[in-house]
């Protein structure tokens, strides 16, 4: 999953649609997230590669909507409503996805044992989306 | 008519323009007869002409951006190397042919004007502050506007240029770390310091973008965007120097396609600027903001330029002497081996000591102060005496010397004279000798993984005792805050840290003062001061002792914001304690501190994250220890800070998030004391180290 910024990168990814889950004032999507290109890679605990600036799902709150939305603790965020997030600072991915008008999040992500099920299933190398 | 001799082992590529030049009669060679140093500076031109060849060839081929840049650089320093060859060789032949002239009509008499000797002059640490705007800090969008500069120093017939350096806004001073040696620089040196930097942003790359694209994609770029997309797309523009400085006749710049560098400032510097500490010069700056290669520079540059004539360094003149102190018996002459170095005579007893570098027997000063005169024929010996007079305190000391011959006496009255019109013409250079350190072979820098960025040097020293280390930094910056004095005594939050300060307390330094006074002169070596690497806490630690939430922070009246002077009473801290803590996603990040400056007040930033704190007027109490002299820049990041400083207890931390949030409502969870809890903040705060997660 590591990738060379400017050059195109190829990984198996998966679509996650969470509806965001309004309590009182605030919606929430019930996850938390960490990494940024603020932030330092080297603390990442879910990154293969350790230099790797992309956000990462660091934890799900249980019975939230992210975990009925099948999103796991790992998980690298691609893409947030077409919104890229493989190059963003900390909080500018926060904010993506604390879109006070947007109901809906569709992330798009990926994990490795994505890449592994494809390979096993298909008996190929990566396939790109 | 170029022809080729002996001497030119290359030929000039047909249709270029230096053929043109020699066709055209400027070098004109089969008329004059081509002298040694004509060969040498012709063998320099086709070096650095097949140099730049070489460069040219890289630049095409290479597909890394950074190479690109350096392949550029050393074009560009060719490309000036060769138009300085060329003018000394256009002067060299101008001046044969004045030679020519004159020696016709002059009889071949000793030549009066004296020349002074040489000297080295070299120039190190050249440090140019740089003066961000608020904007690229708190309105920035996530881009980095990068630029690669290097500085190029020309010396008579020398340039050098230096290692490239990429800036961008995390950077307050572009720093050069060499340190360049002119040899043979006569007192009347010029020496001129060129900046130039090239937009090293890759999406900008002229030429590779198709042009309907380009013109579709700074159309519906952001403005400042665009605009540098549409500078970068014509580089002529917005700089007269386009092409390098070259002149249109002469040597064209062959076009390249890749990055180019554009001339950002430039200044002179001369014999009265040579000093040996550091010194502040301004810049004359070209360009403006709209040109793709601009640096918001704050107008100074800060060197170190010493010189070492040779008189202070080498022997101007020895021989043999016979010296006797005036008032002593007219029969005891001492017989010494004397030589004239720097500002002394120094006398051996004899030769062999000179180089065995045994101590002199005495010596007699020769500087500005001291008078030398031939005194009347030795009615004796028929040889006149010289007599040199110093001052020694309030008293004249005269001590006269003598030689065996005639010649040798006008040779040592000779030598003295010239020593004297040489330290004349070198002036503050001679009163002492300063040091020059020859430029060390090149040391790998030290592999920093972030180049630059001041925060990545604020490493906060790890001791047990956490909380003098955070009093010891805070107490440090606050010495040099200005606001110090504004408040007068130490604030409050000062005293929840167990040790006293002495340094706090009793510190009314005149700060701004000192900062904008002192500032341009500081070495830069300030923000590498050694700190030993901090030991990132572990998430864990975050965690589980920082179980400090909003809740409880915001029901606790000692955290440090609430004790600063001009900030309300935390009333309204408790944003959260209503609603239950997972609804509060909180950040540590820089961005978030800055969006949220912004959005207090101005009716919600990003999100739920509100600071009801109001960031003090002036500077405030959280400063950084910032070296660079560009107010600005100080200012900008002293906000920063303060409002990370008064939103530390506010973003207890992410790692409460990662807690379960069941754990809201008020629970009872162990409250650290006030000052612990408000020291790990800040540590945690200062410390970018820190793997910031937010709660969505």
């Amino acid at each position: 999953m590591s990738f060379v910024p400017g050059q195109p990168m190829c990984v198996v990814a998966q679509q996650i649609e969470i509806k965001k889950l309004r309590q009182g004032d605030h919606l929430i999507l019930g996850f938390s997230i960490g990494g940024g290109i603020d932030q330092d890679p080297g603390q990442n605990p879910f990154s293969e590669d350790k230099t790797d600036k992309g956000i990462y799902v660091t934890r799900i709150t249980p019975g939230g909507p992210a975990e009925a939305a099948n999103l796991m603790m790992g998980d690298k965020i691609l893409q947030v409503n077409g919104w890229d997030m493989t190059m963003v600072p900390h909080d500018k991915a926060r904010k993506r996805l604390t879109n006070k008008k947007e109901d809906v999040v569709r992330l798009l992500v990926t994990r490795k044992t994505l890449e592994e099920a494809v390979k096993h299933s298909m008996g190929y190398p990566n396939q790109c989306h | 008519m170029f022809c080729r001799n002996q001497t030119a082992r290359a030929t000039v590529a047909r249709g270029s323009a230096l053929e043109m030049e020699i066709r055209r009669g400027k070098f004109r060679k089969s008329v004059f007869l081509e002298t040694s140093q004509d060969s040498d500076i012709q063998k320099k031109i086709d070096h650095e002409i097949r140099m730049r060849d070489g460069a040219c060839k890289l630049l095409a081929a290479c597909s890394q951006r950074d190479q690109a840049l350096e392949a550029a650089k050393s074009l560009q320093t060719c490309s000036t190397r060769i138009m300085a060859y060329m003018s000394e060789l256009q002067r060299m032949k101008e001046a044969q042919v004045m030679q020519k002239v004159t020696r016709r009509s002059s009889d071949a008499g000793p030549m009066d004007d004296r020349l002074p000797c040489k000297g080295k002059v070299a120039i190190s640490d050249l440090r140019i502050p740089l003066m961000w705007k608020d904007t690229e800090y708190f309105k920035n969008k996530g881009e980095l506007h990068r630029c690669a500069v290097f500085c190029l120093l020309q010396l008579g017939g020398e340039i050098f240029d230096t290692d490239m350096v990429i800036v961008d806004r995390t950077l307050t001073d572009i720093c050069f770390d060499n340190a360049i040696v002119f040899t043979d620089a006569s007192p009347g040196f010029e020496l001129r310091v060129e900046l130039y930097s090239c937009c090293s942003e890759d999406d900008y790359s002229a030429g590779s973008t198709p042009r309907k694209l380009a013109s579709k994609l700074s159309s519906s770029l952001g403005r400042s965007s665009g605009k540098k997309l549409r500078a970068s797309m014509e580089p002529g523009a917005c700089s007269p120097v386009s092409n390098g400085g070259a002149s249109p006749l002469l040597l064209p710049v062959p076009s390249v396609p890749g990055p180019k560098y554009h001339l950002l400032a430039h200044t002179t510097l001369s014999l009265s600027h040579v000093q040996d500490s550091f010194r502040t010069h301004d810049l004359t700056i070209s360009g403006n903001e709209e040109c793709s290669y601009w640096l918001p520079l704050y107008g100074s540059v800060c060197c170190r330029l010493a010189a070492q004539p040779l008189c202070m360094t080498q022997q101007m003149m020895s021989g043999c002497l016979k010296v006797k102190q005036c008032g002593a018996d007219p029969q005891s002459w001492t017989k010494v081996h004397a030589a004239l170095k720097g500002s002394s005579l120094f006398c051996y007893h004899r030769q062999e000591d000179v180089e065995a570098n045994v101590e002199p027997a005495f010596t007699i000063a020769i500087n500005k102060e001291t008078r030398i005169r031939a005194s009347e024929k030795d009615p004796q010996s028929k040889v006149q005496n010289i007599c040199v007079s110093n001052q020694y305190g309030g008293e004249e000391v005269t001590h006269t010397l003598t030689t065996d011959s005639r010649e040798d006496t006008h040779r040592w009255m000779e030598a003295f004279w010239q020593h004297f019109y040489d330290m004349s013409q070198w002036k503050q250079c001679c009163d002492d000798l300063m040091k020059i350190e020859l430029p060390s072979p090149r040391k790998p820098a030290p592999a920093t993984p972030k180049q630059g960025s001041l925060y990545h040097e604020m490493v906060i020293e790890s001791s047990d005792d956490l909380s003098s280390t955070v009093s010891d930094i805070l107490a440090r910056r606050l010495q040099e805050l200005e606001l110090r004095s504004q408040l007068g005594t130490s604030p409050t939050w000062m005293s929840l840290f167990e040790e006293d300060n002495p340094k706090s307390a009793g510190r009314p330094s005149p700060c701004t003062s000192r900062l904008s006074g002192r500032s341009p002169r500081t070495p830069h070596r300030f923000p590498r001061s050694p700190v030993s690497p901090h030991r990132c806490p572990q998430l864990g630690l975050l965690s589980s002792d920082v179980s400090l939430t909003s809740d409880s922070d915001s029901q606790c009246s000692t955290s440090p914001c609430s004790h600063h002077h001009n900030w309300p009473e935390p009333s309204n801290f408790s944003l959260s304690s209503s609603s239950p803590s997972r609804l509060r996603p909180r950040t540590l990040s820089l961005d978030a501190k800055l969006s949220t400056l912004r959005g207090r007040g101005y009716g919600g930033g990003g999100g739920t994250f509100q600071c009801p704190c109001q960031p003090p007027p002036s500077s405030l109490l959280v400063p950084i220890p910032i070296s660079s002299c560009s107010p600005r820049s100080q200012r900008s990041t002293q906000t920063t800070l303060s409002c990370s400083s008064s939103t530390s207890s506010n973003s207890s931390s992410n790692s409460e998030g990662s807690h379960s949030p069941e754990s809201s409502e008020g629970l009872p969870f162990s409250r650290p004391s006030p000052a612990r809890r408000s020291l790990r903040n800040l540590r945690a705060r200062l410390d970018p180290r820190n793997w910031l997660q937010s709660q969505v």
